[in-house]
């Protein structure tokens, strides 16, 4: 029923790119600021830290008029790859911080005997640091990941053409809709469910070490 | 690594020794987060400022003309948009107040150890990792005049059955638990990690003190979750303010307004009836309206930080 009578699966599978694409951009560009936040002392530092902070506070309802208009200017509507980029504001902020605390508990030791031995600030990110909060990336990637799988507002604003739909959108458009059976929205809400669940019982305790560290620090 | 000093641990230094040169590698690691969200947070939001002077239309964006602040003055003239205000007030209250109790109870009822302690962890925690969109199919569900469980429950109570998503006095309390169930696991993972962050010692400290139950929850562990609760309560505010999917797929801001909060009012104005520039404005006074509530947040928390400090 669910893949026969609506492109189900399709949706799922654009869900599954934006929630990738979401995760890969945000990670690289937390990794990269959290360093800089937790290494560094830089002109700049504090505005820069609150900017991260204060996208929290934004709602993406106020947000969504704007975009709207410039996606509209850089033809950016119906494209998977224009919710990647709006995604992935709301969501890197979050990795950045659960990153920080995480580059905050290593001891600068280490990296200084690599730094002595030549190493560029670059290599050392990669070969040391991200390693050691690899569980704190693992944890980082589950939320960004939650972010995009489950994002509504923007995918049902930016894409019109049912085909590029994202399953958030597909099962709410079942609301109100009479002609699909109950057991089909049903089953199509547990296919839905279910990655975002598996991940969480697997990450359980790192989300929450994760979260904890970050909202004790503010 | 090897040349460490005999000498008392010192403290590992949290940030790099100080770098007297100046040095474009730190702007270099920050630069592509901050210009991405220059991109994408800060233009929006001055292009959002912009339209707010604009009677800008959906249908012809570029038509736009500015008209000073008419937007801000038919908004605050009017009283609809002081309903939404309210609206979003009552709300957030009962959201954040209903999640904090039943968040903070649970996380203390399942510190305790009873058999089969892990799985009803599991089990308690999922609504929060079930997606907005399928926890809005299931309470339409649940809410459904006809069919709904909650009407074949109040009926068998002898209470009758209920508009829920349908009748105006109805719509506020359905929406407010609907997303009680959804974000409360939230609370209950945070405060857990905070109450199990409580050291052992402390406990036995206070045991051989001869202290009660009650003053061992005042002394030891009230003072150690009091500022996570904050952070929590902060993060349930600001959430709330924001919080859009769940009350739009449960009523689209209906029954007649019920539950029409700023965001929802926002949304409907630019994609409903096409007014940009309005909801680009409602839109502004409703992230001013955010500001004053996270001020007013750090003011009491710092008020309470200096207490604390008088009472040591």
């Amino acid at each position: 029923m669910l893949t026969t009578d609506t492109p189900f699966l399709r949706w799922m599978g654009n869900s599954a790119v934006v929630a990738f694409g979401t995760t890969l951009l945000s990670l690289i560009l937390a990794t990269m600021a959290a360093y800089a936040l937790s290494r560094y002392k830089f002109v700049g530092k504090g505005p820069m830290g609150f900017l991260f902070f204060a996208t929290q506070m934004l709602p993406e309802a106020l947000l969504v008029v704007p975009l709207y208009s410039l996606f509209a200017a850089l033809g950016l509507l119906n494209q998977l790859g224009g919710l990647v980029l709006v995604n992935t504001a709301f969501a890197m902020p979050v990795a950045l911080f659960i990153l920080k605390s995480a580059i905050d508990n290593i001891p600068y030791e280490l990296e200084e005997s690599a730094r002595v031995d030549g190493c560029s600030p670059l290599s050392i990110l990669q070969v040391m640091v991200v390693p050691l909060v690899a569980p704190s990336m693992a944890a980082a990637a589950v939320i960004t990941f939650f972010d995009g799988w489950n994002e509504y507002l923007f995918a049902t604003t930016f894409i019109r053409d049912r085909s590029s739909w994202v399953a958030s959108t597909g099962l709410a458009s079942f609301i109100g809709e009479f002609s699909t059976p109950l057991d089909t929205v049903f089953s199509a809400a547990l296919v839905f469910t279910v990655p975002a669940v598996v991940f969480f019982l697997l990450m359980q305790r790192k989300i929450v070490s994760g979260l904890t560290a970050g909202s004790v620090k503010g | 690594m090897t040349v460490t000093t005999p000498t008392a641990a010192r403290p590992a230094p949290a940030q790099a020794p100080r770098r007297k040169r100046f040095s474009w590698t730190p702007y270099f690691f920050i630069g592509l987060a901050v210009l991405y969200l220059l991109l994408f947070a800060v233009i929006p939001l001055l292009k959002g400022l912009d339209l707010s002077f604009t009677n800008t239309r959906l249908l012809n964006p570029t038509a736009g003309r500015y008209i000073g602040v008419d937007n801000y003055e038919h908004l605050l003239g009017g009283g609809a948009f002081f309903k939404s205000v309210v609206t979003t007030l009552v709300y957030t209250a009962f959201t954040v107040v209903l999640s904090l109790t039943l968040g903070t109870v649970s996380a203390f009822v399942i510190n305790r150890y009873f058999p089969g302690r892990t799985l009803a962890r599991a089990v308690i925690v999922m609504p929060w990792a079930v997606p907005t969109v399928a926890v809005a199919l299931v309470f339409r569900w649940i809410y459904n005049d006809s069919t709904g469980i909650a009407n074949n429950a109040s009926s068998a109570l002898g209470l009758g059955e209920r508009g829920w998503l349908t009748d105006p006095a109805y719509g506020m309390p359905s929406v407010v638990i609907a997303t009680v169930w959804k974000v409360t696991p939230f609370v209950m993972l945070v405060v857990l990690a905070a109450l199990q962050s409580v050291p052992e010692d402390l406990y036995e400290a206070t045991r051989i003190d001869g202290a009660d139950s009650y003053s061992t929850f005042k002394l030891v562990v009230l003072p150690f979750l009091l500022p996570t609760l904050r952070v929590v309560a902060l993060l349930m505010t600001i959430w709330s303010f924001r919080r859009f999917e769940i009350i739009w797929l449960l009523t689209g801001g209906g029954p007649v307004d019920a539950t029409n909060t700023i965001v929802i009012d926002v949304y409907r104005e630019a994609f409903n009836n096409s007014q940009l520039g309005l909801a680009a404005a409602a839109g502004m006074l409703g992230l001013v309206l955010s500001l004053v509530v996270t001020a007013i947040y750090f003011v009491v928390e710092q008020r309470a930080n200096k207490q604390n400090g008088m009472n040591e």
